[in-house]
């Protein structure tokens, strides 16, 4: 089930919040994991058992990976070694377990096969069993509280990757108050209408250019879908993290923010410290600073970064062209590394070149999300070669841009204010202005309006 | 005061939602899982049996409710019916079994025209012909036609009277010509009624798949070339059978399938009659050994690509009466 579908907004969630907010503090846990694991079961019944399966066995086994600290006696020495020895095997017998079922699973099925979530509860799951391992966070004892963790509705399809201590208290209490409830549902409306109003229909321009064939595009269309493109994948994105982090707060969690003004970013480094932050953060915690980090010197430095983009890229599927995608941006940050160390960064500190730092991050995104996006990598090497010019183009439309600039030109520039801070700053003023209410309340209804009458008539945009 | 503070936000949801559910939906969203509840309620407490006679019965009052309406549908369905499946067999052995059919088929036209059909048993005499053959012609026609409109190279010479989504039963009807210098768009009846052509073409057809069934999409169909042929009485009308999806597309479940299509495309062919209606079917080209579209000529299985627009454009080239 997702969170942009009339069965969750009308259905599941009232009568959802109806039962947490009628139970007692107590069993909220239960209800909810109860509800989590119906809201996965009306998606994907077939991977319910692979998922409860995997959270009980990566309950047990977390259980006796916690230091021990009561090791007491004589052979203290020798039998903190033996113990050690055990917990790490375990340590290993367990990422390897869990990191293999989700390769296995990359493999054999396609993308659209994957069981849902399986990328994001793994990641949970893991950071889980680090932590403990490291000593960083008490085992937990309830099978119910870990379980609600990992299943929690909101986070459970799609992130944010929420690790164990972030949740630990809101777990054992939290609040459920009108206040929070309010909160939740205006910053679920936002990301209702990014998702519903803003992705989903900037999608249509990349659709659009799909079905003409990259062959038969002109190049500033080329980029203008490009564009197009790099807004929907953001809004999608960050219409669903909002959307889950208004449902946590509703429930009473504080779930991490997943996305900080990306397209604002002065290099990709900045950009990719801004996007999807909760997966960049879990790969910088379990991989690049375990890997030495930037502690090694520049050489391992670069060796480190590649290794974090390489599962990055295998990450979000390892075909080719994420592979493509990924090493681009390692490049490009290489890149900036090394003229931030020439101390080229200065220069565009101040004054108008600052501007530049902005244009360049506009002109290498789009072309990054464009290898991210397309397949095929024949197609991308058309695609690609459109946008450079390189490759002649085949019956292209006369004025094919201007007409798509003439048909998405609101979306577009709503698109390009809503990336700017202007939205967040006016919201976080106004949000409790009975206006601004009254503006939110209107988006919710139109989205679920949108939602209805594509759903009843899924050849809305794709009629033909 | 304080109360409406605290939940002001979600009074204002839940009063919206009201507003909204009354009027837009009408409660639908909640009634229809209801429904299926009680249904599935009672086919679960042994009501069964009642249940399934109440329902027949209710069918069967329906149906005699409906009756009258049937029995007036009726003689056009059975004056078509035994004149089809001849002129299908006909159809595979060759054009000339094809018209006969024709005749037969159309009831409804003058005596002169059946008379005529003799005559027209030859094949029609295509001539490959450039451009400007196309100056005098309009294009009328879905998305399909718009691709040609946007990526054939015709769009200064022929007139395009297209749209996503136009369906044979709105043909006329819709807003969808755009007169120069003018804001407001005026409907293809209007368009037509001011403007002479000599050629038309119609590409049409893949948007009613999923309403109404073979038969009622070929009786409006014939209408449309009537009302054609009373506007444009010199014009020659092209009808362009209904270009296949992939295979991969036809078996994804929905009514876009290519069984449909062919089912269509062979009662669309009877409609000719090679004298002033023709028809032009241009699948053979951009098919392959599975029956549908070739994969790599279209992204989403429905719509050729821009470049490959240019085979369907060679055929109707090839294929031109003068």
């Amino acid at each position: 089930m997702i969170f942009s579908s009339i069965e969750f907004l009308l259905l599941f969630l009232p009568i959802f919040l109806l039962c947490y907010r009628l139970s007692p503090d107590k069993i909220k846990n239960v209800v909810l994991l109860a509800g989590s694991l119906i809201f996965y079961a009306l998606g994907e019944p077939r991977y319910l058992a692979l998922l409860m399966v995997s959270i009980l066995v990566n309950y047990i086994t977390a259980l006796h990976l916690e230091q021990s600290a009561r090791q007491k006696g004589k052979d203290k020495r020798q039998k903190k070694s033996k113990y050690e020895k055990r917990r790490r095997r375990l340590f290993f017998a367990a990422i390897i377990g869990n990191i293999g079922i989700l390769i296995f699973f990359k493999a054999v099925s396609g993308e659209a096969e994957l069981p849902l979530g399986i990328s994001f509860y793994t990641f949970q799951m893991l950071s889980y069993l680090i932590d403990v391992y490291r000593g960083e966070q008490r085992r937990e004892t309830s099978f119910v509280r870990l379980a609600t963790y990992v299943t929690m509705f909101p986070q459970l399809i799609s992130g944010p990757i929420v690790s164990y201590g972030e949740v630990r208290d809101s777990l054992q209490r939290r609040k459920f108050s009108a206040e929070t409830l309010e909160e939740g549902m205006k910053v679920f409306t936002v990301g209702l209408t990014f998702k519903v109003l803003l992705a989903d229909r900037l999608g249509l321009l990349w659709h659009d250019v799909q079905v003409t064939g990259f062959e038969s595009i002109s190049t500033p269309l080329a980029w203008l879908a490009a564009i197009a493109y790099s807004m929907k994948i953001y809004f999608d994105f960050y219409g669903y993290s909002l959307m889950a982090v208004g449902l946590g707060r509703v429930l009473g969690f504080e779930l991490p923010e997943n996305f900080r003004m990306p397209y604002m970013a002065r290099s990709v480094r900045d950009f990719y410290r801004r996007w999807h932050i909760t997966l960049g953060r879990w790969f910088c915690r379990y991989v690049y600073i375990p890997l030495g980090g930037n502690r090694m010197g520049e050489l391992r430095t670069v060796c480190n970064l590649l290794a974090v983009w390489m599962l990055t890229a295998i990450w979000h599927g390892g075909t080719a062209n994420f592979l493509i995608w990924g090493m681009l941006l390692w490049l490009l940050i290489v890149f900036e590394r090394q003229l931030s160390a020439l101390g080229f960064d200065r220069i565009f500190q101040k004054g108008p070149l600052k501007v530049i730092p902005h244009l360049y991050l506009w002109i290498v995104i789009p072309v990054t999300w464009v290898c991210f996006a397309v397949g095929d990598v024949s197609q991308l090497q058309i695609y690609l070669g459109r946008m450079f010019g390189t490759v002649e183009a085949v019956s292209v439309g006369a004025g094919d841009w201007a007409k798509a600039l003439q048909n998405y030109r609101y979306l577009l520039g709503i698109g390009v204010i809503a990336c700017t801070p202007v939205l967040q700053k006016g919201y976080k003023r106004w949000k409790d202005n009975i206006f601004c209410k009254l503006i939110l309340v209107t988006l919710f209804w139109l989205c679920v309006w949108r939602l209805q009458v594509e759903g009843q008539n899924p050849f809305m945009y794709f009629r033909f | 005061m304080k109360f409406w503070k605290k939940w002001s936000y979600l009074i204002l949801m839940a009063a919206a939602g009201f507003l909204y559910l009354s009027c837009v939906d009408k409660w639908q969203v909640y009634a229809k899982p209801l429904e299926q509840v009680k249904a599935l309620y009672l086919e679960l407490s042994g009501k069964n049996g009642d249940y399934v006679t109440e329902e027949s019965g209710n069918g069967a009052s329906a149906g005699s409710d409906s009756m009258p309406e049937q029995e007036a549908a009726e003689p056009v369905q059975s004056g078509t019916e035994p004149g089809m499946e001849p002129g299908q067999s006909d159809a595979e052995e060759g054009q000339t079994g094809n018209s006969a059919g024709q005749s037969e088929t159309v009831p409804g036209q003058p005596g002169q025209e059946t008379t005529a059909a003799g005559e027209e048993a030859a094949e029609p005499v295509y001539t490959t012909v450039e451009d400007d053959y196309f100056a005098d012609a309009v294009f009328i026609g879905d998305s399909r036609t718009v691709g040609m409109y946007e990526y054939g190279g015709l769009e200064n010479v022929s007139t395009f009277y297209a749209s996503t989504g136009l369906t044979v039963y709105k043909l006329f009807d819709s807003d969808i010509v755009q007169v120069p210098g003018q804001k407001k768009k005026i409907t293809v009846e209007e368009a037509l009624q001011q403007n002479s052509f000599a050629k038309i073409y119609l590409m049409i057809g893949i948007n009613e798949m999923g309403t109404g069934t073979v038969e009622t999409f070929t009786e409006k169909y014939r209408e449309v070339l009537e009302h054609l042929q009373e506007l444009q009485p010199d014009a020659i009308i092209y009808i362009q059978a209904i270009m296949k999806v992939t295979t991969e597309r036809s078996n994804q479940g929905d009514y876009i399938n290519n069984e449909g299509i062919i089912a269509r495309n062979e009662e669309l062919e009877k409609l000719a009659d090679n004298r002033k209606i023709f028809y032009l079917d241009v699948n053979p080209l951009i098919c392959d050994e599975t029956g549908g579209m070739v994969e790599s000529y279209t992204f989403d299985g429905v719509h050729l690509k821009a470049q490959y627009i240019q085979i369907w454009k060679d055929f109707l080239k090839q294929h031109a009466i003068y």
